[in-house]
């Protein structure tokens, strides 16, 4: 046994310590994993917190692609038809609905607005969606569109976070890195938990990707629309491959004889991970490089190579999923329609409709959408009420409105063709099968073979989970 | 599965320790671990989610008979215990803990719980629950290695275990180890030269109280406090504009720099503003908990959010002094320790009487300078007169005049200076005349009652009211005026700005608006049941905070619109008038009711204002004049006092054109007036306002329940009898003598920075839940010590480098990689990551870049821009700052929460959204993407690599210089050869591409780079 392999039978042997003393820095199935043939490829090529894990049970979903709508989209232009409002247009609904809702910016007497768009029924399941969403009622058929979604949050930056994280404060583990936790990652040059954005700034900022308590390598690595696409995958001017690969090599060569002295695992995984290193600098551009990519597939999605667009990020998330990344969030902010809710749908749409629709079509064509769960969605709904505010310039637009909201699924796991819960008349309260965020994020484990219940992790005194002590499987929902 | 491998090795690690004995389990150490992790969530504290009746973690609830009529325990007979029988069954409706909780029950576990009831089930007192006490000091077989009380307590250990000591770590790794540890800054080859030539015996020591009077000891100790006090420089959430809160930052640096006692330190932090005699400095203590997040998104309501900062203060309290995990009571009583959900709420209740001000500190240089200007704006002010400019026609008169006088042989130009004076006395008397006609006589109106939704309201002897206590989103003021016999035609409302409030005023907004402003949506005139109808309404001044200017002013307050009103934006610090004129005098025999709406997204009721009434019949308008200027104007100058009539006059050659130029001086100089420096304080709540706590369900903000009044855990010692429960109570409590948590959690954590990982591991829980100590003699020793001591982190410190146990090396032989992989016996040194900080200045200082400036606002040093700039909700320009402030130690770089600082965060630094008692340090490729192309390193690398260049000697000689500067080392032979190799290599091929001086530099750049990003470069062993 050479010294390094033989550091990192210590060192696997010391992980395994650490998890049992208490907090486990590393997830165990890992360590179970590959703790019977310790050799040198897999601590070359892996990190040990991110070698692919046993799930659960078998989860369909191998990746998740998580287009989320920031600003919150309003579900009675897009999702939710609901006539009766334009029959109750300028009246205030009665205070016994509205209970004792908190709102940001209206007064909870406000007149209600009609629907500004008009709804038709769309392929073999006749869903109905709003003529704003010609692209994505040609996919209905893959689609699950849940009407009855519900959060606890009012506002965006707690919202968003709760979306994320299952807690609306910052500092727990988002989804992405519990997926990544649980699982492990598939991809050997790319970041297992990639975060990519368009529109305009997000609410919940870095906490929505954040790994909270979990050691950072769980955090979602952004993906940038300008210059290096990941921080510093470039090497500095005037160093050339070459010369990186003999910087490395050096260093690489030290880095092993400190082994041979000290017998620290810890300096293995440094070895692995200037590799790794190396291989992203090469990876990262050639994701981005869409040369390869047939011209229909670009007039597919409806964008540019060179543009940084929704579009573009969700061609290079498909690109990912082929590279074997794990869990891939596409910010789109843009929605929160405090005014002119009719025109702030039709903008917004023609930035996402069309690639949102393109990605399931293209991941379905290549045989990808059974193990690509797609989730489409925002932090909150829209109020039924209209919102102006002459000071703020603000007219005929929507508040947030927490009790109520739409998201669809599609693939990995998920059954198509299927519209799941409902609103009441005035598309103010769930009615029927509710589905809270904790059950939504529920659902998303178990897609991937994730049991929300199992996947924990020890912080301060306990394990704590995505969906803290509430949250169960939407069992209609799957396939 | 997982579960019964997690046991499995939670067991063999602490059996490892200590030979168990299998029959008779130790309960701290054996038998509550189980019961904790697997049954207390249903058989513990918490009596609403407790099942069956039956609680396990009092041995009379064990011993007692459940709901199913059956004991859980009988001591001394498994057999009959129906918790035995149920942990060992099959069946799925008897087993525990039930199949349904998806909980898997090692059998090994099983067994210990068995044996445990057989040796008759005996409960003890949790360990952290019962004070330290020093156990006598173990003496040793071998005492040589020993070099002080610590090394006696873990080298019993070692002897007890048949295992060795490693021996010293060799100088230049000793001293390495000790200038990264005492001052997060590497050793220069200077230090090592001046370490390694010292033969004294003391040499080491020598160093170390070097080390410990450095200040750079106080930065390199503040970073690890500021994880704890989740520091940043903005607010978080949404917005996450930017704060000032620094001068804490620096204060934690001075305090620790001066040895401050843990007890002071954190007393002050807590309750400084309560101390007896408080000066300003323990108000800027305070700013510790004034780091909570502050969530300024539009619309949100402000009493929730400041409902979770005072729950993140508990929770913060509760890691950082007791270590408990009290949050997990914020929902509900604790599932594994005894904290119940009201202890909760009666430890919030310490907390929740403090209000949140912006602290203006003063400063004798500050009120000096202001004071000079003050004086030269008042010898300016005295010349305007002087300086007085007539106007063409005026001047060209006085001219004439003073020609007439030349021609009439007239010696002096006194006539014309008379004739001069005679002028502007003409303009004085024609504007006092104009004014006077303007100007109304206003009496004060102090009202007879007041009531608010919300806030508190006191009358100020001037007849103002100023506003103090909570503010919501929609807040309403109503002010009763009594009886009057002469009607009023008018009402004057003036906005005026107190120090009490954000940006001195006149407004209470504090988030999302600008600070300081006010909105008044609608104000209403009653008298009886009449409303009175308002004929015009007029302004001084009038700008909106957020949103269009369109409907902003005081004639929007009676529109009946709320969404429109009257702000003063702009004018913060500033008084501003308006003024309501009735349409027919009014008869006040039914008094006056003034009803006030301030509505918004945003909080922002007014702060201080006063009203007056007239029954002046001429038009009213809102005039700029102050109150006493208008009370002045409008007597007839027979009836001024003279300091009336001086006001009168000063007030003319202050507004008169003529003056203007005159003026700007003093304009220029009043902008000039130097500011006091602000920062965040916590500051008692007033005894006639406190803040009532309750009880929340479910920890829900919007679930108030019963009220509760401030106290602690009965498991703790109580508050010392007839002392106050408030914040100062509460700190002095932590540090009561008979405080079993304090001491241990404070030593616990020192422990951890020298040694890689606590004497408990779980820094942040000593609660059933966390780990037991891998060893609790010497814990509790430190422990009895560090309080004996007078709290002195210093002299703690140096017990800790001063030891032989912290001495060791860090090498792993085979042997005690096999026997103790983790060395919980600390039979060898630790070897470490650096933290984010430290890798970046230790780069710096070998590249000789650093600057050791401190204190003072958050830097920026140089990054990509796009990391605060997109996809970030509040974009932020990062403008990388110029000179040393590039190049300053990283404690002092800007804390942006929602977009941090990339290379901290890469390497694990914290975001300040929550305490971090313990950074979990990674290993991660974008760590190496870091250190290899990174800006900062890039530039480390090149002014290292010009450092080698110009050090005197040959290739051999500048590669050991290299080396020492970086690694603290000399290379190996082997190391000597792979270097220059390289180097000559980097010459050859940049020699094809570049002249030679450049391929020169560029390849001991190239050199430098490498040597940075070795794995040693970054760890300290």
């Amino acid at each position: 046994m050479t010294p390094l392999q033989k550091a990192l039978q210590t060192g696997r042997r010391q992980f395994f310590a650490d998890c049992g003393v208490g907090v486990g820095k590393i997830a165990l199935a890992s360590l179970l994993t590959n703790a019977c043939s310790p050799n040198l490829s897999a601590a070359d090529t892996e990190e040990r917190g991110l070698r692919p894990k046993a799930s659960h049970y078998p989860g369909k979903a191998k990746a998740v692609i998580q287009l989320f709508m920031a600003g919150a989209p309003s579900q009675l232009e897009l999702f939710d038809p609901k006539p009766e409002l334009a029959k109750l247009e300028g009246k205030p609904l009665p205070p016994s609905v509205i209970g004792g809702q908190r709102y940001a910016f209206i007064r909870s007497d406000a007149a209600v607005l009609g629907p500004q768009f008009a709804f038709g029924k769309h392929g073999q399941s006749g869903m109905e969606l709003s003529e704003m969403l010609p692209h994505t009622s040609s996919i209905v058929d893959d689609i699950a569109l849940v009407r009855s979604c519900k959060t606890d949050q009012f506002n965006h930056a707690p919202a968003q976070i709760f979306m994320n994280t299952g807690f609306s404060q910052p500092g727990r583990p988002s989804i992405g890195s519990w997926a990544t936790y649980g699982l492990g990652t598939e991809a050997r040059d790319l970041p297992s938990f990639v975060v990519m954005s368009t529109g305009s700034g997000i609410s919940g900022g870095a906490a929505c990707w954040s790994s909270g308590f979990m050691p950072s390598l769980y955090t979602g690595t952004r993906f940038r629309n300008q210059g290096d696409p990941i921080l510093n995958v470039t090497s500095p001017e005037g160093i050339d491959h070459v010369q990186q690969r003999e910087t490395l090599n050096l260093i690489r060569t030290l880095n092993q004889h400190r082994l041979q002295i000290e017998g620290d695992p810890e300096i293995a995984t440094r070895i692995a991970n200037y590799e790794m290193a190396f291989r992203l600098q090469s990876s990262a551009p050639e994701l981005m490089d869409l040369k390869s990519e047939s011209s229909e597939t670009l007039a597919l999605y409806g964008c540019e190579a060179e543009k940084a667009s929704f579009a573009r990020a969700c061609l290079l998330a498909r690109r990912m999923v082929e590279r074997g990344v794990r869990f891939i969030t596409i910010y789109h902010e843009g929605w929160d329609a405090h005014s002119n809710v009719s025109g702030n749908v039709k903008n917004n749409c023609k930035q996402t409709d069309q690639a949102s629709a393109a990605l399931v079509k293209d991941l379905k064509q290549r045989g990808m959408l059974d193990s690509t769960l797609v989730v489409w969605g925002g932090e909150f709904g829209r109020t039924p009420m209209v919102e102006t505010n002459p000071l703020l310039g603000r007219a005929l637009g929507r508040d947030h409105h927490p009790q109520a909201f739409s998201m669809w699924l599609a693939g990995g796991g998920i059954k198509g063709g299927q519209t799941y819960g409902a609103t009441d008349e005035m598309g103010f309260h769930v009615v029927e099968n509710e589905v809270h965020v904790h059950d939504l994020q529920a659902t998303l484990l178990h897609c991937l073979g994730l049991d929300h219940e199992r996947l924990t992790y020890r912080y301060a005194g306990r394990d704590f989970r995505l969906t803290d002590v509430h949250g169960k499987v939407v069992k209609a929902l799957l396939s | 599965m997982r579960h019964a491998i997690f046991f499995f090795i939670f067991f063999s690690a602490r059996l490892g320790l200590s030979a168990a004995d299998e029959a008779n389990p130790d309960f701290n150490r054996d038998v509550r671990p189980i019961l904790s992790q697997y049954c207390f969530k249903c058989h513990g504290m918490d009596d609403k989610s407790r099942k069956a009746n039956l609680r396990l973690d009092t041995r009379e609830g064990a011993l007692s008979i459940a709901k199913s009529g059956e004991k859980a325990v009988v001591p001394g007979h498994p057999e009959t215990s129906a918790l035995v029988r149920r942990l060992f069954s099959e069946d799925s409706d008897e087993k525990m803990p039930p199949p349904s909780t998806k909980v898997r029950f090692p059998k090994s576990a099983a067994t210990v719980l068995e044996n445990w009831v057989r040796a008759g089930a005996p409960y003890a007192p949790h360990w952290a629950f019962t004070p330290p006490i020093k156990a006598p000091v173990p003496s040793l077989k071998n005492p040589e290695r020993a070099r002080n009380v610590v090394d006696q307590f873990v080298f019993a250990r070692l002897e007890h275990e048949g295992l060795q000591p490693s021996l010293e770590a060799e100088k230049p790794t000793l001293l390495r180890r000790l200038y990264l540890d005492l001052t997060g800054l590497p050793p220069t080859p200077k230090d090592l030269d001046a370490f390694m030539s010292d033969a004294s015996p003391a040499a080491y020591e020598t160093v170390v109280d070097t080390l410990l009077a450095s200040p750079r000891y106080g930065e390199r100790w503040a970073r690890r406090w500021l994880d704890l006090a989740r520091y940043a420089d903005t607010n978080g959430y949404e917005k996450d504009r930017q704060r000032t809160i620094w001068p804490y930052r620096d204060w934690v640096v001075n305090a620790l720099n001066s040895d401050m006692p843990f007890d002071q330190f954190s007393i002050r932090q807590l309750a400084g503003d309560l101390l007896p005699n408080a000066t300003d400095v323990d108000r800027i203590a305070t700013g510790f908990h004034r780091n909570t997040m502050l969530n300024e998104e539009g619309g949100i309501d402000p009493l929730e959010f400041r409902y979770h900062a005072v729950a993140d203060r508990i929770g913060t309290t509760g890691t950082v002094w007791l270590g408990l995990t009290v949050a997990c009571a914020q929902c509900h009583t604790h599932k594994y320790d005894p904290i119940l959900h009201t202890d909760y709420y009666r430890m919030m209740a310490f907390f929740n009487n403090a209000d949140e001000p912006d602290f203006t500190i003063p400063s004798a240089e500050t009120t000096q300078k202001r004071t000079e200007i003050q004086r030269k704006i008042e010898a300016l002010q005295a010349r305007l007169p002087e300086r007085f400019e007539l106007q063409k026609d005026a001047k060209d008169d006085a001219k004439d005049d003073a020609k007439d006088d030349a021609k009439n042989g007239a010696s002096t130009h006194e006539p014309a200076q008379q004739k001069r004076q005679q002028l502007i006395e003409e303009l004085f008397h024609a504007w006092e005349k104009a004014e006077a006609q303007k100007a109304v006589r206003w009496e004060t109106a102090r009202p007879q009652s007041w009531q608010t939704n919300m806030a508190k309201l006191d009358l100020l002897p001037d007849g103002s009211l100023l506003a103090s206590g909570d503010v919501t989103k929609s807040d309403t003021y109503t002010l009763r005026f009594k009886q009057s016999a002469e009607p009023i035609t008018g009402l004057r409302l003036e906005v005026l700005p107190d120090d009490s409030l954000p940006a001195e005023g006149p407004g209470r907004a504090y988030y999302e608006g600008p600070k300081g402003d006010f909105f008044l949506s609608e104000i209403k005139f009653k008298s009886g049941a009449v409303a009175l109808k308002v004929a015009k309404v007029t302004d001084t001044y009038s700008k909106g905070g957020i949103g269009g200017s369109s409907k902003i002013g005081a004639a929007f307050t009676i529109d009946g619109e709320p969404a429109t009103g009257w702000a003063t934006n702009g004018a913060q610090g500033k008084p501003n008038v308006a003024v309501y004129q009735f349409e027919s005098p009014v008869s006040l025999e039914n008094g006056l009711q003034v009803d006030m709406l301030f509505e918004r997204h945003y909080a922002c009721p007014l702060g201080r204002f006063r009203i007056s009434f007239t029954k002046d019949t001429k038009p009213l308008e809102a005039r700029w004049n102050s109150p006493a200027l208008e009370e002045a104007l409008a007597k007839p100058p027979l009836e001024r006092s003279a300091s009336e009539t001086a006001l009168v006059r000063n007030s003319f050659f202050e507004t008169t054109p003529e003056t203007a130029n005159a003026r700007k001086e003093i304009e220029t100089l009043r902008a000039s007036l130097p500011r006091f420096q602000p920062t965040m304080v916590l500051q008692e709540r007033p005894p006639d306002n406190p803040r009532q706590t309750h009880l929340h369900n479910r920890g829900e903000f919007t679930q108030p329940k019963e009220k509760v009044e401030p106290g602690v855990p009965s498991f703790l010692p109580p508050l010392p009898a007839g002392s106050k429960s408030d914040r100062l109570a509460f700190a002095r409590w932590l540090f009561s003598p008979e405080h079993p948590l304090t001491s241990r959690v404070a030593v616990n954590r020192e422990w951890q920075a020298f040694f890689g990982r606590g004497l408990v591991r779980t820094l942040e829980d000593f609660g059933y839940q966390g780990d037991t100590p891998i060893h609790q003699e010497l814990l509790d020793w430190l422990a009895v010590e560090f309080r004996s001591n007078g709290w002195s982190v210093k002299k703690l410190h140096r017990l800790l480098v001063t030891s032989a146990t912290y001495r060791q090396s860090a090498a792993v032989t085979p042997a005690l990689a096999e026997r103790d992989p983790q060395n919980l016996r600390l039979a060898r040194g630790a070897r470490f990551r650096l933290d984010a900080e430290m890798i970046r200045d230790s780069a710096l200082q070998a590249a000789g870049l650093l600057s050791l400036k401190m204190g003072g606002p958050g830097v920026y040093p140089s990054q990509n821009p796009l990391i605060t700039k997109e996809g970030t909700y509040g974009a932020f320009e990062w403008k990388p700052s110029s000179g040393e402030d590039r190049y300053r130690r990283t404690l002092y770089t800007f804390i942006k929460r929602t977009a941090p600082f990339a290379m901290t965060g890469t390497f694990d630094a914290p975001t300040g959204e929550s305490c971090v008692a313990r950074r979990d340090p990674s290993n991660s490729p974008l760590q190496a993407l870091t250190l290899l192309n990174d800006v900062i390193f890039q530039e480390a690398a090149q002014a290292l690599g010009k450092k080698c260049e110009a050090y005197q000697g040959d290739d051999l000689a500048r590669i050991g210089f290299l080396f020492r500067t970086v690694l603290t080392r000399e290379p190996t032979q082997e190391e000597t050869t792979l270097l220059a190799n390289f180097l000559n290599q980097q010459r050859a091929t940049l020699a094809e591409k570049t002249p030679f001086a450049a391929a020169q530099s560029a390849s001991w750049t190239a050199l430098s780079r490498a040597v940075l990003n070795l794995d040693e470069a970054i760890t300290k062993n």
